[in-house]
């Protein structure tokens, strides 16, 4: 009979699984990341796993938790946070992004007596306030500082910020970070917020663009907040024909923007250096757990790095490797 | 015994039964451990948002119409109370009253528009998702400044609409089981129930047999954007901060939740104890997945197969029921 | 004298009770306001490419995906295949070496695999096409990831076509109009002659009304279920491979708005999601008007925090215009009688 099929491979499958070895002792980290596919959190992730093999080389395990949209980015991060308590984490590694929304859940880690490191998102005020061993990153603010200076020294007067996912914190402090990079060196800032319908089609974001400065024709600068907005904002800035005319930034970067910095069509990008918040946090963890090691500078800064065609070369080997 | 097939012939047997195969599926295979499984809360917690919007869409969909405002009515009921209880600092009695009343006045413009027009309630409430998502937007900016709004809930707010039981679960999943219980009285023992399968079988037969097809088409608008803003609201006090974008995935995730559960996308057809448990295998199939052993990067593809699996055994263990039939002592 | 005018007004009153007349009206509506608002550059060259260019990659995905939902089923997947086609293409002619015509047919064939496994489980189970769909979705999101960071180690995949392949795919004529647009007013033409010429076309219309009946009267229904998911398959494969061309950049995420976006289209062009009924043309202007409401609103000048207002407002003006001019047109020519 059918039914009794299923339960045989069923429980079968079961014994298989019982009798495959499982890794105990140890330290069982839990890292709450961005979601997997995104490019940024790809090679955070990358940096995590590379630390993972020595975790696992002593006997431990690394879980990577992350949310499958950006929705509602404090709440599922809290989520999160309370599921690697429930599953056992000896070990959490989290980001700050919305401290109202997730600083309950970091609380929580500490009250169940669980090391914990903040990374990405909060600063060393963020460590501090939640009894975090250290802070590993860059601060989102900073690089959109960073973002605004860089191009205000340029000569720019007038900037936008593109702002894809209007309302989620990291994004709303790179613009905010970008306005004031922009005003205190005599620049004035504007924000191009898009409409869901955009998110994640570069085909869409070009045209927001190239309409916005058809609109807005003496714009000489623009920021961008998420990998496939800066190619379309630079197919953006071609189609209006205002090729050299509009210079703009970018936070992260991937091979593919890494050209266009060497094609001079981008400027410059920020980079927070990704793998290394996620090779530290976790090598600290796994350091303090086992060993009780601790690194006493506590703020660990990542970033913000500024990428532009004067170190172009050496970081785009890195870029190849998926580790840049 | 007999009780036990008795059981097993029921309407929501197949679907428990699948329930039980995909956690079946994540703790065998997956290597998850059932007893961190059962005692995490984070499916639960999104199973009970989903689930509350899930209840009236369903209900929507069966009368044979669609909404996808609640996409951006969750937001909105979430920017609401934070700016009127939050930055103008009013009386979180009239933050939730003005959360819960832009429901209604959505849900009664998308009702409205849908019975006075031919325009399909796809493209009505398009509309007003889009238009809704800009004025959130252009609100919080204009009144806030921030497209990210704080709120601080008294402790009676707290503890009706966002605490947490044991630390964990969210309050949301009784309001939940208590409007599961509502609905499923509603749907299943009175007459207007009758009412909204008639709606979804043909509206004109309904019509001409004396069903007050306009009015009741205009009430569940209305329950639907209501239990978006409730969503919201409650989120908004639970985690104390707001977000202007975001809902956008819960359009997919509901509609999902909803036809797992045995909902026909052209209407007449469905049960709340369908809806229910469509919710819990959703929520379960995509966050179990994070319990197992797989890696991230492959975790879709689990998801992907997991919900396929679990729809399919839906259909043969329904079939099975339908099939069977007593033996002849 | 009365023979000719009531003989112009049957053919005029033909053409106007079309259901792409109110449809058409709709556009125009729309269409002037953002001509009012966004002046002489929306009108212009700059306006008409920013909306063709994307009505169409959205149009070419909402082409199948309107036969199949006139034929009552949905495919979700269509975000998925986007991306793994692009993927597909530049692992195969970056990572790989190959050469780019072996890249596009592996990102086609990507495609034609999905559409067939998507038909396949909609023909041979009672699993709705919504789940089976999604299903295939998360699959192939995940194959993506998967497979992309398997071999390449990292989310997103770099490459640079050579100037032929650019100029068949990814060239943008005068800087602005892509030639993707010309793909879609062919393909468009061709879906024109599947589904109102051919033969092939009525098995769909069939099929959407009843598909028992559809059987019963001799249409191989489950042939023509996996044909049409493949045909979805197929043009969701090629905007992917018209996008790495075009961005030289292929990410994982891209593509997910596809999904929301093609079916935006269809509705708005008069394909009821329950099936059964709907039209090339229709599906085409409703690309339009959405492709002018999401583009025509930048060049506006509005204040950027309303554009999602406007937009919203822009969708449910075009779709009550249609239905009072219906209205209209019913009650008009039902009076000249």
């Amino acid at each position: 009979m059918k039914l009794t099929k299923t339960l045989v491979l069923m429980a079968t499958a079961a014994v298989m699984a019982m009798s495959a070895t499982t890794a105990f002792a140890g330290a069982k980290i839990f890292v709450i990341g961005g979601k997997p596919d995104d490019p940024f959190w790809g090679i955070v992730k990358r940096g995590a796993e590379d630390a993972a093999k020595v975790v696992e080389a002593q006997g431990g395990s690394v879980t990577w938790l992350g949310p499958q949209n950006y929705d509602n980015l404090g709440v599922d991060a809290a989520e999160l946070i309370r599921q690697a308590i429930a599953q056992g984490a000896t070990g959490v590694v989290g980001p700050d992004w919305v401290p109202d929304a997730m600083d309950p859940a970091f609380k929580a880690v500490k009250d169940a007596k669980i090391p914990l490191v903040i990374y990405n998102a909060g600063g060393i005020q963020a460590a501090d306030r939640l009894g975090a061993l250290n802070y590993v990153g860059a601060i989102d603010y900073k690089a959109g500082v960073a973002g605004g200076e860089y191009l205000a020294k340029a000569g720019a007067k007038k900037g936008v910020c593109i702002n894809s996912l209007p309302g989620a914190a990291n994004i709303e402090d790179y613009c905010k970070g970008f306005k004031e990079g922009l005003e205190k060196n005599g620049a004035t800032y504007d924000v191009l917020p898009l409409p869901a319908t955009a998110e994640g089609n570069v085909g869409a974001v070009s045209e927001a663009f190239k309409a916005y400065l058809a609109s807005h024709p003496d714009t000489d600068a623009a920021f961008t907040t998420a990998n496939l907005d800066a190619i379309g904002v630079a197919q953006g800035i071609s189609a209006a024909g205002m090729d050299g005319k509009v210079k703009f930034c970018g936070i992260n970067f991937d091979e593919g923007i890494l050209n266009q910095i060497k094609e001079g069509k981008q400027a410059c990008a920020i980079d927070q250096q990704g793998y290394q918040q996620g090779f530290y946090a976790v090598s600290i963890l796994n350091g303090f757990i086992n060993y009780g090691l601790t690194i006493a500078t506590r703020e660990i800064l990542t970033g913000p790095g500024v990428v532009d065609s004067t170190t172009i070369d050496a970081t785009m080997a890195g870029a190849k490797e998926g580790t840049r | 015994m007999e009780l036990i097939r008795k059981l097993l012939r029921g309407p929501a047997a197949a679907a428990v039964l699948s329930l039980i195969a995909v956690v079946a599926f994540y703790v065998i295979v997956g290597r998850a451990n059932l007893l961190e499984l059962g005692a995490a809360a984070s499916w639960l917690n999104f199973a009970a948002n989903l689930g509350i919007i899930a209840l009236p869409v369903g209900l929507l969909m069966i009368a044979g119409e669609i909404d996808i405002s609640f996409g951006a009515m969750i937001p909105a009921g979430a920017i609401t109370i934070a700016l009127l209880s939050g930055t103008y600092g009013l009386p979180i009695e009239v933050g939730i009253l003005g959360s819960l009343g832009l429901g209604a006045i959505v849900g009664l413009i998308n009702g409205l528009l849908t019975t006075r027009t031919k325009v399909p309630s796809l493209l009505i409430t398009l509309g007003t998702l889009t238009i809704m998502q800009g004025v959130v937007l252009w609100g919080a900016m204009s009144l806030a400044g921030n497209a990210s709004i704080p709120l601080k809930s008294p402790d009676w707010a707290k503890f009706l609409f966002g605490h947490l039981i044991g630390n964990s679960h969210q309050v949301v999943i009784v309001w939940w089981v208590v409007m599961a219980l509502a609905f499923g009285f509603f749907l299943h023992k009175t007459r207007y129930g009758n009412w909204i399968f008639a709606l979804g079988g043909d509206r004109n037969s309904a019509r001409n047999a004396g069903v007050p097809t306009t009015k009741m088409t205009i009430a569940l608008f209305i329950m639907s954007a209501m239990a978006a803003c409730f969503v919201g609201m409650c989120g908004a006090i639970q985690f104390n901060t707001t977000q202007v974008s975001g809902g956008m995935s819960y359009i997919f995730n509901v509609i999902a939740s909803v036809v797992v559960g045995g909902v026909l996308l052209t209407g007449g057809f469905g049960s709340v104890t369908g809806i229910f448990i469509g919710t819990l295998t959703f929520a379960i199939v995509n966050k179990g997945i994070s319990f197992t052993a797989i890696n991230p990067n492959w975790a879709n593809l689990i998801i992907g197969t997991t919900l396929v699996l679990a729809m399919l055994m839906n259909e043969y263990f329904r079939k099975k029921a339908l099939a069977y039939s007593p033996k002849k002592v | 004298m009365a023979d000719t005018i009531s003989a112009r007004s049957g053919r005029l009153g033909q053409l106007l009770r079309r259901p792409e007349a109110g449809i058409f009206l709709g556009l125009i509506a729309v269409y002037i306001i953002f001509a009012v608002l966004g002046g002489e550059k929306f009108i212009g060259p700059s306006g008409w490419s920013s909306w063709l260019n994307v009505a169409a990659e959205v149009g070419i995905i909402a082409l199948p995906v309107s036969l199949l939902m006139i034929a009552g089923y949905l495919d979700i997947s269509v975000g998925a295949v986007v991306p793994a086609s692009s993927l597909a293409v530049a692992l195969i002619s970056n990572h790989f070496g190959m050469p780019i015509v072996v890249g596009i047919a592996g990102g086609l064939a990507v495609g034609l695999l999905v559409g067939f496994v998507n038909g396949l489980l909609v023909t041979r189970t009672s699993v709705p096409s919504l789940i089976i769909t999604i299903g295939t979705m998360f699959g192939t999101m995940g194959l993506a990831l998967g497979l992309t960071v398997w071999i390449k180690g990292s989310t997103g995949v770099f490459l640079v076509a050579d100037p032929v392949t650019k100029l068949i795919f990814g060239e943008a004529l005068g800087g602005m109009f892509r030639v993707g647009i010309f793909w879609w007013l062919a393909i468009a033409a061709a879906f024109y002659y599947l589904l109102h010429v051919s033969p092939w076309g009525n098995g769909v219309f069939a099929m959407g009304g009843d598909r028992e009946s559809a059987r019963n009267a001799g249409i191989p229904t489950d042939r023509l279920t996996i044909q049409l998911y493949m045909l979805s398959g197929l043009a969701s494969a090629f905007v992917g491979v018209l996008q790495i061309i075009a961005n030289s950049n292929a990410q994982v995420a891209a593509g997910s708005t596809f999904i929301f976006n093609s079916i935006m289209c269809v509705a708005i062009g008069g394909v009821a999601l329950t099936g059964g009924a709907g039209s090339v043309l229709g599906v085409v202007l409703g690309t339009i008007i959405f492709s002018v409401v999401t583009q025509g609103v930048f060049y506006s000048g509005l204040d950027t925090n309303l554009v999602s207002i406007v937009i919203g407002a822009m969708f449910l003006l075009a779709v009550l215009t249609n239905d009072s001019f219906r209205n209209f047109i019913q009650i008009f020519f039902s009076k000249s009688k």
